[in-house]
């Protein structure tokens, strides 16, 4: 039994499939368990013990989410935030990563010391000053006066996380292509860049994941209901005294289907670049 | 080292170019930006609030003014009860939800780290947790956690664990627990990607000598790999602990649907409530800095941990 490492015993095999059976079905069952009952009926709902499932395929909470409110709005608004706000860190932040890891810039360590301070700001100690901040740039109720924190509170991460992946390009590749004649800006654009693509997907990810998800800034700067986002659109459902769930549920599984696309296709980049940027900061 | 080129030395001597002008202005060039971004947008705002928590700023009496008090609010909060009751909860839950987040996601990460067919979705029920917004997060636990028809309450009563439906959010003690639970299935995630970064860095070849050398799997998880995991565990324990103190999103969806609220109110709550709710931007400053102040001295053991590693 033990010639052949890799070999484990029935307990070890069994108890290493219930530890992935464990995973996989506490990461989804909370998402799953809103799929369901986002198609259930309200008279579904209230059963006790539990009916799991719709006793007939039921769409119209996903229908009534969208009359509602304007959701289709929202899912807009936080699509162009989260957009413009990924753009505008990485065109800040991948510079930045550029100078931190290539460039003899004494300081270096003190500087990327800074910067992981600055991921430490609680947003929440930041919100009157803001307010008052966009309030005086006439910014409240557009974009910008979530693009411009949004951008800022997400770039310690981009910046750590890119400073990782240049840092894993061998210097030489740049240093052979100045030899040969190119600029320090022909070997970033011709060399450099082209290798670092997965690294800026990354960063890029990370920026779009926290700011699709952000909450607070955007329910005290957007107020004006054609400008709320996503996160803070799903709570407009909730009445005072009433809790309509199956259109929550639904409202829900729509805001959080974007986020379950990119993880699943982006998956891999994703564990590669957190924990890069986490343990290597 | 055949070639006698001394052209192709510059990586190994980078201080040469230390002194070229050029190189200093390219950096500064480029870091600008950042600092431009982080000033504005964090460091100023930050300053603006440690002189606004030495001014009364009640938008609700403007009669007042913005008279310059010192230390006046400072000495206010520390006879506030609602201030210690938020401190002691802030600290209650981050203590518990940290090591909550430890015990669940080191043996995530240890499942999801083995090799095997359905590593691909493994991996996606590691990230759904930690990429779902935690708003959301808050409200499908409030529905798990439902007092009536919640699928929790289904789960304990099939099982005889109770006969009736708990009223989990209804009650004090029960709504700390489903918060509990909710912020550590939300963070867990975190820790277990950082722990797998760290799990992939541990060479094969160390385990399987051990293996061959006799050593049971739970010596050598004890023994090789968790002392190698020190480092990622180190990291992920910090980051996770200024999150836990700065907690938001998931207390106040909770608070919405919950009738217990002083036992639920964070330090980040009752800021967001005293500068939104009761137009107290004097006040709501100087709880921000309280709140800066533990997140400062997390970050500072944080620092003392990065600079001792290097």
């Amino acid at each position: 039994m033990e010639d052949a490492p890799p070999r484990l015993s029935p307990l070890e095999r069994a108890g290493r499939w219930l530890g992935l059976a464990a995973l996989i079905v506490g990461g989804f069952f909370p998402f799953i368990w809103m799929v369901l009952t986002s198609i259930k009926t309200e008279g579904e709902l209230q059963k006790f013990p539990v009916q799991y499932l719709p006793s007939a395929l039921n769409f119209a909470n996903y229908a009534q989410v969208f009359t509602e409110q304007p959701f289709a709005r929202f899912f807009f608004n936080s699509l162009t935030v989260s957009l413009l706000s990924t753009v505008l860190a990485i065109v800040v932040a991948a510079p930045a990563a550029y100078a931190l890891s290539r460039l003899n810039i004494r300081g270096r360590g003190v500087l990327l010391t800074v910067v992981v301070a600055f991921s430490m700001f609680p947003v929440v100690s930041l919100l009157v000053p803001l307010f008052r901040l966009m309030r005086g740039a006439s910014l409240l109720n557009s974009y910008p006066a979530l693009i411009l924190p949004y951008a800022a509170l997400s770039l310690p991460v981009a910046i750590l996380t890119l400073v990782a992946f240049f840092s894993s390009i061998p210097r030489d590749l740049e240093s052979a292509a100045m030899v040969d004649g190119s600029t320090r800006f022909g070997a970033l654009t011709r060399v450099v860049l082209p290798l670092s693509a997965p690294g800026v997907v990354t960063a890029a990810l990370l920026v779009f994941v926290n700011s699709w998800n952000e909450f607070l800034l955007a329910l005290s700067f957007n107020t004006r209901l054609s400008m709320r986002t996503v996160s803070v659109g799903v709570t407009l459902y909730q009445g005072e005294f009433a809790f309509p769930w199956p259109l929550i549920a639904a409202a829900v599984v729509i805001a959080t289907v974007p986020i379950v696309v990119l993880i699943a296709v982006f998956q891999k980049r994703f564990v590669a670049g957190l924990t890069a940027g986490g343990v290597k900061a | 080292m055949a070639l006698p080129s001394q052209s192709t030395s510059l990586p190994a001597k980078p201080h040469r170019f230390r002194r070229e002008p050029s190189e200093g202005w390219l950096a500064v060039m480029l870091l600008a930006p950042a600092a431009l971004l982080l000033c504005g947008i964090l460091l100023f705002p930050m300053i603006t609030t440690l002189r606004d928590s030495l001014f009364v700023n009640k938008l609700t009496e403007p009669g007042l003014g913005t008279p310059f008090v010192g230390f006046q609010q400072y000495v206010q909060m520390f006879g506030d009860p609602r201030f210690g009751q938020a401190l002691r909860n802030t600290l209650f839950f981050g203590v518990l939800t940290v090591v909550g987040s430890f015990l669940v996601g080191i043996p995530m990460a240890l499942a999801a780290h083995t090799p095997s067919r359905l590593r691909g979705l493994a991996r996606v029920a590691l990230l759904l947790p930690w990429a779902m917004p935690p708003v959301i997060t808050g409200l499908i636990f409030a529905w798990l956690f439902n007092g009536q028809y919640g699928v929790f309450n289904d789960l304990l009563v099939r099982t005889g664990i109770i006969q009736e439906p708990l009223r989990w959010l209804s009650t004090p003690g029960l709504a700390v627990a489903a918060m509990v639970v909710t912020i550590v299935w939300k963070t867990s995630s975190f820790v277990a990607l950082i722990v797998l970064g760290g799990l992939q860095g541990i060479p094969r070849e160390l385990t399987e000598a051990a293996d061959v050398d006799g050593a049971t799997r739970v010596q050598s998880f004890f023994r090789i790999i968790l002392p190698m995991l020190a480092p990622s565990l180190a990291v992920a324990f910090i980051f996770r602990s200024i999150s836990a103190v700065q907690v938001f999103d998931i207390p106040y969806t909770f608070i919405q649907q919950a009738p217990a609220q002083g036992l639920l109110e964070t330090l980040g709550v009752y800021i967001y409530r005293t500068s939104i709710e009761f137009l107290d931007f004097g006040y709501a400053a100087t709880l921000s800095v309280a709140l800066f102040a533990v997140s400062l001295a997390v970050t500072a053991v944080y620092v003392r941990f990065v600079r001792g590693g290097d």
